[in-house]
C-alpha cells in the first residue's frame, strides 16, 4: 500500500520538470501575444493623434492660434476659422447638461432608492435601453417629433415669458441651437441616469440602514448616507456624458440649422464641431480640408480631456473615496474645540422637551418633502423615459406593416420612384451591416480582448494607467473622427478603397476595440485575488489561470461587453458616413461600396431619397430597435448570473 | 421594573422561511437585557422587529406585536418609532461623508433642530455620554470614518443617543472591536443601563454574563428560555440552555 504510493508520487514529480519547461514556454507565447495586442491598440491610438495632427498642420501653420477663435467659413475665400463651432458645441453642450442632470438623477435617484423594489430593475432596464438607441433614430425622431414641439410649443412660449433678457430672440425655427441642446440632453440623460444608478448601489446597505434607524425618510437617507458617498461617481457619468454629448455629430447635424455663425440667441441656427464635419467633409478639398481637420483635432483635444477627467473621477470613486468632499469640507462649519454652544453640563436638557413637542408637526413635513421629491423623480423617469416611448411608437405604427413583410429583409432596396412603386426590401443594407459588423468583431474582439488581459493580469505601475487612461479615452472618442481618420489614412495610401467595405469595417473595428478592451479588463478585475491565489497555490501556471480560472470565472462578464460593442457598432452611422460610401446595391466586394443599416437611414432621411425609400428606412429603424432590445436583453441574461457591473 | 417593550407571540417571515416563532417576553426598562444563541437562530432578526427595520426587507413580514409602553409599534409611525427605539450596528457605519459632528448631529437635524447652540449642546450630551468627548473634543470636524473602529463604534452610540431614544437595540456591537475598544464599549453599556433600556445581542457568553441583567436564550427561531442572567447561566431550567452556556454546542 505505502509503497505504491510513494511510486505514484515518485511518477508523478518526475513529470513536473517537463510540464514546466513547457508551461513557460506557453506562458512566454501567452504574453507575447496579449502585450502585441496592447502595443498594437497604442500604436493605432498614436497614429490617430498623429495622423490628425499632420492633416491640420497646413492649417495651423497658416492661422496659428487665431483659428481658435476666427468667426468666418468663407470656403471661396479660404477663410476659415473655429470660433462659432467651439461656441456652438460648448453651448450645445451645457443646455444638455441643463437638461439631462436634473432629469438623469432624479430617474437614478427613483430607481434605486425610491420606487418599489420590484420595480426598479425594470425602471433601470428601460433608461439604460435609451442609451443604445442609435444616434441616427435619435436624429430623425428629434426631426419629426421634437422639431415641430419645439417650433409650436415650447419656443414661442420661452419668448413669450423669458424673452431677449434670458437669450430667447428671433423667430421660433425649431432648428436652432436650443433644440440640438435638447435632443443632446436627451441622448445624455440614460447615460447620467444608468451610472449614477451604479454609483447609489454601490453604497454599501448599512449605510442607508443606519440612516433608516436614525428614523430617516427614504428621501433623508438618500441625502444623508448614499449621495455624498455616490458624489463622485456622480460627478463621472456627468462628465462623461458631456463627453458624448460634444462628439455627438448625426442628431445635432439634423437640428441644429447648420449655419456657421456666433449664436446671437438660443433660437438661431448654429453649428458644431462635429456637425460641422459631417456637413463639410465629404466635399471639401484643399485648404477647407485641412481646416476641417483642424476642427476634428480640437474636437479630440476636448473629448479626451474631459472623458480622462470622467475616467479619473470614476476611478477615484470606485476606489472608495471617504470623508467629506471637497465642497462640503469647504462650505462646512468649523467647529471650535469645545462647541461654544455648550452652555449647560451634560445631563441638564432643557431644550430637549421643545424638540419632542416639535417632533410630530416636524414628521408630517419631513414626509410632505419625501412624497414631493418622489413626484419630482417620478416626473424625471418620465421625461427621461418619453422620447424612448414615442420613437419607438412612431417606429412601429410607421415600421410595422413593412418591417412584417418576409420580403422585406430578402429584396433588395426597390428603385427610386413617387407613384405606385415596386415593393423592395432592405436586404442590401442588412446583408452590410452583417458583414461590416462581422469583419469588425473579427479584427476587435480578439485584439480587444487579449489587450484587456494583459492590462488586468500583466501590466504594473504607469503603464497600466497611461494604457488605461488611453483606453478610456478612446471608448469615448468621437465616431465622427474615427471615421475622418480611417478614410484620410486610406485616401492618403490606397485611394481606391477609401470608401469600401473594408475601410468600413475598420473604422467599426477602431470603434469595437475599446469597449472590447475595457469590458475585458472590467470584468477579470471584478475576479477575486483569493481565486488566482488559491489556482497559484495549486501549481497553475500564470497563463493557466488566466485562460482557465480568470476568464472562466467572468465569462459572462466578456459575453456582455461583446454583445454592448456589436450593438453599437450595428448602429453607427458617423464612422460609416465618409467610409464605406453609399450604394443602393448588395455587397460586390471589399474593395467597392456597401449600404449598412444606419447610413441607409441617415440617406433616407437627408440624402437623394424618394417616398418609398423613407418608408423603407421606417421598417429599418424598427429593425434596428429591436436588434437593441435583443442585444441588451441577452447581455442582461448573460449577466445575470454573475452579477458584474456593466462596463459603460 | 416596568415592562418596557412587550413582546407578544411575536413571529417573523424571509419570504417563506420563517425565523421566529412565537416570541413571548418583557424587556424592562432601564436594565440590560441580552440575547444570546447560536448563529441564524433570529436574533437579530428579532431586533430589527423591534424598530420596524425588518419590514424594510422585501418578502419580509411578521405577525404578533411588540408593545412599547403598552402601545402596539405597529400602530406607529416607522419613523416616530425609531426616534424612540435607537440601533446600533455589528459594524460601525458613521456617514462616511460626514464630520464629527454632524454625524452626531444627523439625527438631530433631521428632527428640525437648526438653532446653533441646541446643536453644540446636543452633539455635546451625545459625545459625553458615548464617553467620546475628550478623545475627539479638537476633532469634531474630522470625518467621521477617520476615526479608529472604536471609537467608530461609540460615534455610531452617541448618533444614536442624540435624539434620546428609550430603547437602545445593540446587535453584536462588539464583534468587529478589539478587546481594549470592547472593555469601553462594555463600560458604556454599563452606563447606559441607569437611563435605557438596553437589548443586546452578542455571540460572546463572557460579554452577556458581565454587561446584562437579563438574557434570553434563543434557538432556531424559538425563546428557549428567559430570566436573570444569573439564573439563566448558572441555574438553567432547560438543558438546552445549559448545553449552549456551558459551551458544549454553538
Amino acid at each position: 500500500m505505502e509503497g505504491s504510493g510513494d511510486g505514484e508520487a515518485t511518477r508523478f514529480r518526475a513529470r513536473i520538470p517537463r510540464a514546466v519547461r513547457r508551461a513557460r514556454w506557453i506562458g512566454l507565447g501567452f504574453r507575447g501575444g496579449t502585450t502585441a495586442a496592447l502595443v498594437a491598440f497604442l500604436l493605432l491610438a498614436v497614429g490617430f493623434v498623429l495622423f490628425l495632427v499632420r492633416a491640420s498642420l497646413p492649417e495651423i501653420r497658416r492661422t496659428g492660434i487665431g483659428f481658435l477663435f476666427g468667426p468666418h467659413w468663407y470656403v471661396t475665400a479660404g477663410v476659415y476659422g473655429a470660433g462659432p463651432a467651439i461656441v456652438g458645441t460648448l453651448l450645445t453642450s451645457a443646455l444638455a447638461l441643463i437638461f439631462a442632470v436634473p432629469v438623469g438623477l432624479g430617474a437614478a435617484i427613483l430607481s434605486a432608492e425610491v420606487a418599489p423594489r420590484w420595480l426598479r430593475g425594470a425602471l433601470a432596464y428601460v433608461v439604460e435601453l435609451g442609451a443604445m438607441v442609435p444616434s441616427v433614430v435619435y436624429a430623425f425622431w428629434a426631426l419629426v417629433v421634437l422639431v415641430p414641439y419645439m417650433k409650436r410649443v415650447v419656443e414661442p412660449f420661452l419668448l413669450r415669458t423669458l424673452g431677449v433678457g434670458f437669450g430667447f430672440a428671433g423667430l421660433p425655427l425649431g432648428q436652432d441651437v436650443l433644440t440640438a441642446g435638447v435632443i443632446l440632453g436627451v441622448m445624455a440623460t440614460p447615460t447620467i441616469a444608468a451610472l449614477s444608478r451604479e454609483a447609489l448601489l454601490a453604497v454599501p446597505r448599512e449605510r442607508r440602514e443606519a440612516a433608516r434607524a436614525l428614523g430617516a425618510t427614504r428621501w433623508e437617507t438618500a441625502r444623508i448616507a448614499v449621495l455624498g458617498p455616490a458624489g463622485p461617481g456622480i460627478a463621472g457619468s456627468i462628465v462623461l456624458a458631456l463627453g458624448r454629448a460634444l462628439g455627438e455629430a448625426i442628431a445635432v447635424v439634423a437640428v441644429i440649422g447648420n449655419t456657421y455663425q456666433y449664436p446671437p440667441s438660443f433660437l438661431s441656427p448654429g453649428t458644431t464641431l462635429a456637425s460641422w464635419l459631417v456637413n463639410g467633409f465629404s466635399d471639401a478639398i484643399g485648404t477647407q480640408r485641412e481646416a476641417l481637420f483642424e476642427l476634428g483635432l480640437i474636437l479630440f483635444a476636448i473629448s479626451m480631456a474631459v472623458n480622462v477627467g470622467a475616467r479619473l473621477a470614476l476611478r477615484r470613486s470606485a476606489s472608495g473615496a471617504e470623508g467629506p468632499g471637497p465642497l462640503r469640507r469647504w462650505l462646512g462649519r468649523r467647529h471650535r474645540p469645545g462647541l461654544p454652544g455648550v452652555t449647560a453640563a451634560a445631563g441638564s436638557e432643557a431644550w430637549w422637551p421643545g424638540v419632542i413637542a416639535r417632533r410630530p408637526r416636524r414628521i408630517l413635513r419631513r414626509k410632505v418633502v419625501a412624497a414631493v421629491v418622489v413626484v419630482l423623480a417620478v416626473a424625471a423617469l418620465g421625461i427621461a423615459v418619453y422620447p424612448l416611448v414615442s420613437l419607438s411608437r412612431l417606429a412601429v405604427e410607421n415600421g410595422a406593416s413593412v418591417a412584417l413583410r418576409p420580403s422585406f429583409y430578402t429584396e433588395p432596396l426597390p428603385p427610386p420612384c413617387l407613384r405606385n412603386c415596386s415593393l423592395g426590401g432592405i436586404s442590401a443594407p442588412i446583408q452590410g451591416t452583417l458583414l461590416l459588423v462581422g469583419l469588425a468583431s473579427l479584427v476587435a474582439v480578439p485584439v480587444g480582448l487579449c489587450a484587456g488581459i494583459y492590462l488586468s493580469e500583466y501590466a504594473r505601475g504607469r503603464l497600466r494607467t497611461a494604457s488605461g487612461l488611453v483606453i478610456d479615452a478612446f471608448v469615448g472618442v468621437p465616431t465622427i473622427l474615427i471615421g475622418l481618420f480611417v478614410f484620410s489614412a486610406f485616401l492618403q495610401y490606397r485611394p481606391d478603397l477609401a470608401q469600401s467595405a473594408i475601410a468600413g469595417g475598420l473604422a467599426l473595428s477602431i470603434l469595437m476595440l475599446p469597449i472590447v478592451a475595457r469590458a475585458t479588463e472590467i470584468a477579470l478585475r471584478t475576479v477575486p485575488l483569493t481565486v488566482r491565489e488559491s489556482a497559484l497555490a495549486l501549481g497553475f501556471p500564470r497563463h493557466r489561470v488566466t485562460t482557465r480560472v480568470v476568464l472562466g470565472g467572468c465569462r459572462s462578464a466578456l459575453v456582455t461587453g461583446t454583445l454592448l460593442a456589436v450593438g453599437r457598432a450595428a448602429g453607427e452611422t458617423a464612422a460609416l458616413l465618409f467610409t464605406v460610401g453609399w450604394t443602393p446595391y448588395g455587397f460586390s466586394g471589399w474593395d467597392q461600396p456597401v449600404s449598412a443599416m444606419a447610413p441607409f437611414i441617415f440617406q433616407a432621411f437627408w440624402g437623394d431619397s424618394t417616398p418609398n425609400w423613407v418608408r423603407d428606412a421606417w421598417g429599418a429603424t424598427l429593425v434596428l430597435l429591436v436588434l437593441m432590445v435583443l442585444i441588451s436583453l441577452a447581455a442582461r441574461l448573460s449577466l445575470r448570473s454573475t452579477n458584474v457591473a456593466l462596463p459603460e | 421594573m416596568a415592562a418596557k417593550l412587550d413582546i407578544r407571540e411575536l413571529s417573523a417571515w424571509y419570504g417563506r422561511r420563517q425565523v421566529l416563532y412565537d416570541l413571548r417576553f418583557s424587556v424592562p426598562d432601564r436594565a440590560v437585557t441580552a440575547i444570546i444563541g447560536p448563529s441564524g437562530c433570529g436574533k437579530s432578526t428579532f431586533l430589527r422587529c423591534a424598530n420596524r427595520l425588518h419590514e424594510e426587507v422585501p418578502g419580509t413580514r411578521t405577525e404578533g406585536a411588540i408593545l412599547l409602553d403598552g402601545q402596539p409599534i405597529a400602530g406607529l409611525d416607522p419613523i416616530a418609532l425609531r426616534c424612540r427605539v435607537g440601533m446600533v450596528f455589528q459594524r460601525p457605519a458613521p456617514f462616511p461623508n460626514l464630520s464629527v459632528f454632524e454625524n452626531v448631529a444627523a439625527g438631530l437635524r433631521l428632527l428640525g433642530v437648526r438653532r446653533r447652540d441646541e446643536l453644540d449642546q446636543g452633539v455635546y450630551e451625545a459625545l459625553v455620554a458615548a464617553g467620546l468627548w475628550e478623545e475627539v473634543e479638537s476633532a469634531l470636524d474630522a470625518p467621521g470614518v477617520s476615526l479608529s473602529g472604536g471609537q467608530q463604534q461609540r460615534l455610531c452610540i452617541a448618533r444614536a443617543l442624540a435624539v434620546h431614544p428609550e430603547v437602545l437595540l445593540m446587535d453584536e456591537p462588539c464583534s468587529a472591536l478589539d478587546p481594549i475598544a470592547t472593555a469601553r464599549i462594555e463600560a458604556l453599556i454599563a452606563k447606559l443601563r441607569s437611563a435605557y433600556a438596553v437589548v443586546i445581542v452578542t455571540h460572546n457568553l463572557a460579554q452577556a454574563l458581565r454587561v446584562s441583567d437579563l438574557t434570553a436564550f434563543f434557538y432556531l427561531g424559538k425563546l428557549v428560555e428567559f430570566g436573570s442572567t444569573d439564573q439563566v447561566f448558572h441555574h438553567s431550567q432547560e438543558k438546552l440552555t445549559e448545553n449552549y452556556v456551558t459551551g458544549r454546542f454553538g
